[in-house]
């Protein structure tokens, strides 16, 4: 395996702007969403957790499902396969778990003072449960213990199989009645139904939570890489010392053949 | 298993994991079986959505709690509709109004007290059943739409902070 153990100066650099791009548009939301922006005519002061719910949701749906779907694919098609689209797709589900839950337990949050009840068994809230249930498993299949190979392909395919329930999460509101409202801002003909500062703030709540997202993947999937280096490396250690065991007349050589240690 | 034989040379490490070499045949079947997998998982999931049809939805409307009233009975299910103005009444253990649906009108008489956002013209959910004419509830759930309105949208900031 080749030496990519660091970042490229400029790589770094443009994923540490993007994570402070990401938090500081992340107070800017706070800042307008609980202080400029003016109560809703129904819900009041209740409205601002639509500057924080629907952009974990968006991340959480679209952005990590779409990406961890992407990379599986990528390496399950023959022509592309390679260890990288594992690995993205391993990094973009587990930031995605955190994301999903965070959409849960916002929701849950915004449903006990509108609707009243913490929870709803509607079809939107049960199948994102199902997502989150999905996810979790994914990340267990990721554990166990396998070669590298069947252990990508298992898990791309699981992939695969838990993205059937992404549509199904988006279109549940169309399809059946359900407690949770409607698309405000992806609705059927495409027009908002928000209005002025508030729907300025939503949108940079948005791209606020994308650029978080784009940052805690890129920090994952390094680590990802680096975990990946240091199994081959202590691996190749390991066979080379008991090489070493079978010829005990032949001289051990300890710099040479022996890559450098690897921390734990 | 005393004496092993050294390995005369380390294989390389990136065969790790790597299948052997297959026919093109035995590669034909086995995309062939990942084509009839993908068929059958598509086809349950198209029969499955298909089939469940109304179970999933959440909450009868008033409308159509009224066109299928005698089947429903006293049996307890969630009915929406819009609170009408004007017919939300206090009473000791809770609140009576009236839910509208766009054709039918049903009288609820609710247990309980309903959650903050309750109040005339919203929709909502009631959990209950048919008591002759009137739908006997012990739960308000609203049902507020994705629409966001600015409440004073006339309203102005002004320089020193004061909104008026």
């Amino acid at each position: 395996m080749s030496a990519v153990t660091t970042w490229s100066a400029r790589r770094a650099w443009v994923v540490r702007a993007t994570g402070l791009a990401g938090v500081v548009g992340m107070a800017f939301t706070v800042w307008l969403g609980l202080w400029i922006t003016p109560p809703d005519k129904v819900q009041g002061n209740l409205v601002r957790l639509v500057y924080l719910h629907p952009p974990v949701a968006w991340v959480a749906l679209y952005l990590a499902f779409g990406l961890a779907v992407l990379g599986s694919l990528l390496w399950l098609w023959p022509r592309t396969r390679n260890d990288s689209w594992d690995r993205l797709a391993g990094a973009a589900m587990e930031v995605g778990v955190v994301f999903t839950a965070l959409t849960l337990v916002t929701g849950s949050l915004w449903g006990r003072p509108t609707w009243g009840v913490w929870w709803a068994w509607d079809a939107r809230l049960t199948s994102t449960a199902l997502l989150l249930v999905l996810q979790l498993g994914y990340l267990a299949l990721r554990r166990v213990a396998s070669e590298p190979e069947p252990r990508a392909r298992r898990c791309a395919i699981g992939a695969v199989i838990a993205a059937v329930d992404v549509p199904i999460v988006h279109f549940s509101v169309d399809w059946w009645r359900t407690l949770h409202q409607g698309a405000t801002v992806l609705n059927a003909n495409l027009s908002p139904t928000i209005h002025g500062a508030m729907a300025w703030t939503l949108l940079l709540g948005f791209v606020s939570m994308t650029l978080v997202f784009a940052w805690m993947v890129s920090v994952r999937y390094r680590i990802a890489t680096l975990a990946d280096v240091a199994a081959d490396r202590s691996m190749q250690q390991a066979l080379a010392e008991r090489w070493a065991e079978g010829m005990p007349e032949a001289p051990v050589e300890e710099e040479g053949g022996v890559p450098a240690g690897v921390g734990p | 298993m005393t004496e092993v034989e050294a390995p005369p040379a380390h294989p390389p490490a990136s065969a790790r994991g790597t299948v052997p070499p297959v026919s093109a045949l035995a590669k034909r079947r086995r995309r062939l079986r990942y084509l009839v997998l993908a068929v059958v998982l598509v086809g349950a999931i198209a029969f499955l959505i298909s089939r469940i049809g109304g179970s999933l939805d959440y909450f009868e409307t008033v409308d159509q709690a009224m066109a299928q009233k005698a089947k429903l009975g006293g049996q307890t299910f969630r009915l929406e509709g819009l609170v009408v103005p004007g017919s939300v009444r206090r009473t000791v253990d809770g609140v009576d109004f009236v839910a509208a649906g766009t054709k039918h009108r049903v009288p609820v008489e609710n247990t309980g007290n309903p959650p903050q956002l309750f109040q005339p013209d919203i929709p909502v959910v009631v959990v209950g059943h048919f008591s002759g004419g009137t739908f006997v509830s012990n739960q308000i759930i609203v049902d507020h739409t994705a629409t966001y309105i600015e409440e004073h949208p006339a309203r102005v900031r002004a320089p020193n902070g004061t909104v008026r």
